[in-house]
């Protein structure tokens, strides 16, 4: 038996070739950017109207508000839902064929989607910004941008666990229609997690964004109640949960990818 | 380099039985059992196109999946180059090359190139080496000049080429082509045999899946049939000529016989099967016979009262062969 121990890929190859990918199906049609523009302009302009003079720091909470609201879908679904374009093309199972193992495809995607989200962000920065004639009152401008890609890696790596839904089943998209919005709520992600009913609480916490957006608020709004304890428990409360996030997409992937061989459901769509 | 793999049969297969559980509907479930392999003992040499020839939903594609790694079976063992499809896909799959074919399994908005860069990058094809080998499989499958074309724009047959330029990429050991000429127009399904055919080189083992016998016929020298599940014959194309126990045919065609006359030519010497058939307003007996030195003349005074009467007879063909087996199966 001739074993062999050079690993035939490489798995920051294939993240970028996916990478790459995303990049030419997006050339591909880039009149798509227009109506993905459309949405955070609105955003912008409805949480602009939502927290008009509530108080000194209305206009973060509008970015933030809005922000979030382009942000997470394309962040949270993207990856999922280019799995499920996968089965629709019928390339899923050439991918999985593949050496490589699928999650890495999945990091490239995410990696596509976390920088067109922020496109979202900024576009509704720019938005709020214009109809307010002036930029909000931020104490740390560079804390803040810091802050807010970093909330964008923890939706991602709730993205990465999703995708794997997909890849488990074709009602993936279905699912996740049902369970979305109470979900954009139970999270914490449209209002702070403390005016939300109590029981909503352990969705929440264990959402790395939940973490990672109370840290942002905490540290670009002075005076800001928050849930947790505080800015550096909120960072360490979403690093702590985007590892497990990370960790949990690993194992999931090679389950659900041993589980599709077992049910032979690949080619659906 | 990946080293290859030792000698060895290229593909060894035993007992492997596969069932599907499909659900219909998410909410309101509706379930349905499908035995789609019901015990399959296969042996593969290298080198060469094997064939496995069966009618539509015999269980071809399902095996090819298990081979390929992207489907399990539910019981038995399958082998590719010595190692376990179910637990060495890490070794394996590098090793292997899928062509499903069809209209579907390509990026679409993309060009053929750019499909074929994703697929060397998650081969891992060295990189120094990607763009040559894209433009060798091109040439090879005659793509080059629209290599740079969107996808969505090429034909069906030029797809075809594309899955498979993409299953060689990587220079497999093994290639799996499951139906590769079906639903391509004559004039490609005869170009993409050839280009098969021009990839019996440097001892790779094609194995190939086809429902038309003349295509098995023309390209695979061993072949199996698979007939529901279940493996019928073995053999090569003579073997399987004299499986059904002659190697000529003879026809026999007229407005209508009786149920006596058929009988009688059964017990004609020689004569191994007789078949009778509606055929457009007349009828045809079809007779396997080991030799048609006496039988013509034995046949037409076997059935005499019908002046329509033609009588022809030729060497038996593959399609022949392929339609007694499937159809024992089947009764
Ligand atoms: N994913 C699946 N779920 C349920 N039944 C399936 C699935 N794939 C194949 N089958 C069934 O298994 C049988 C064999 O199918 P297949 O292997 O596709 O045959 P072939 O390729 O020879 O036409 C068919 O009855 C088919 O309906
Ligand atoms: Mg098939």
């Amino acid at each position: 038996m001739s074993a062999t121990t050079v690993r035939a890929y490489s798995g920051r190859r294939s993240t970028m070739a996916a990478l790459r990918l995303s990049f030419l199906q997006f050339m591909a049609d880039p009149q798509w950017l227009i109506p993905s523009m459309i949405a955070p302009v609105i955003f912008g302009l409805v949480s602009f109207e939502l927290f008009r003079g509530e108080g000194h720091y209305y206009l973060t909470y509008a970015i933030l508000g809005a922000g979030m609201m382009s942000m997470w879908g394309q962040t949270l679904y993207g990856s999922g839902w280019a799995t499920g374009q996968d089965r629709v093309f019928g390339t899923l199972e050439p991918t999985l064929q593949a050496p490589t193992p699928y999650l890495y495809v999945v990091l490239g995607r995410v990696i596509w989607n976390v920088a067109s989200g922020l496109l979202g962000g900024l576009i509704v920065y720019l938005v709020v910004v214009g109809v307010a004639g002036s930029p909000p009152a931020v104490p740390n401008p560079v804390a803040f941008v810091l802050l807010f890609i970093f909330v964008m890696l923890t939706l991602a790596a709730v993205g990465v666990v999703f995708a794997a839904f997909y890849v488990y089943t074709r009602y993936a998209g279905f699912i996740q229609n049902i369970g979305e919005f109470a979900f954009y709520v139970g999270t914490g992600c449209m209002f702070p997690v403390v005016l939300l009913p109590f029981w909503t609480n352990p969705i929440a916490l264990f959402f790395p964004p939940t973490w990672a957006l109370d840290a942002l608020r905490y540290a670009s709004i002075p005076g800001y109640p928050g849930f947790a304890w505080g800015f550096w428990p909120d960072i360490a409360g979403a690093v702590g949960t985007t590892a497990a996030y990370l960790l949990l997409a690993g194992a999931v992937f090679r389950r659900v990818e041993r589980h599709v061989l077992e049910v032979g459901n690949l080619a659906d769509y | 380099m990946l080293t290859r793999s030792n000698d060895g049969p290229a593909i060894e297969v035993r007992d492997v039985r596969r069932v599907f559980e499909s659900r219909k509907g998410f909410l309101f479930r509706e379930r349905t059992r499908t035995e789609a392999l019901k015990g399959v003992d296969l042996t593969v040499e290298r080198g060469s196109i094997f064939g496995l020839l069966g009618p539509n939903g015999a269980g071809k594609t399902t095996l090819t999946k298990i081979l390929s790694t992207l489907l399990l079976p539910t019981s038995g063992t399958a082998l590719v180059l010595g190692h376990d499809v179910t637990k060495e896909t890490d070794w394996l799959r590098p090793r292997m090359g899928l062509v499903l074919g069809g209209e579907r399994g390509l990026y679409n908005r993309i060009s053929g190139r750019d499909n074929l860069r994703y697929f060397a990058d998650l081969y891992g094809v060295p990189l120094t080496e990607r763009e040559g080998r894209i433009r060798e499989v091109l040439e090879r499958v005659g793509l080059t000049d629209a290599a740079d074309r969107r996808t969505e724009e090429y034909s069906r047959g030029m797809k075809q080429k594309l899955h498979i330029a993409r299953g060689i990429l990587h220079r497999p050991e093994i290639l799996f082509l499951d139906e590769p000429t079906i639903g391509l127009d004559p004039k490609s399904a005869r170009e993409t045999r050839k280009l098969i055919r021009s990839l019996v080189t440097d001892g790779v083992t094609i194995f190939l899946t086809t429902h038309y016998m003349f295509e098995a016929e023309e390209l695979c020298p061993k072949l199996a049939i698979l007939s529901k599940g279940r493996i019928v014959a073995r053999d090569t194309v003579d073997g399987l000529r004299t499986l059904v126990g002659g190697d000529r045919t003879i026809e026999a065609e007229a407005y209508g016989f009786e149920d006596a006359e058929v009988e009688s030519l059964k017990h004609l010497p020689g004569v191994s099967k007789v078949v009778a058939e509606e055929f457009g307003p007349s009828m045809r007996l079809t007779l396997r016979v080991r030799t048609t030195e006496t039988a013509i003349a034995e046949v037409r005074s076997a059935l005499p009262g019908h002046p329509e009467l033609a009588v022809r007879d030729r060497r038996t063909s593959l399609e022949d062969v392929y339609l007694d087996l499937v159809e024992e199966e089947a009764r």
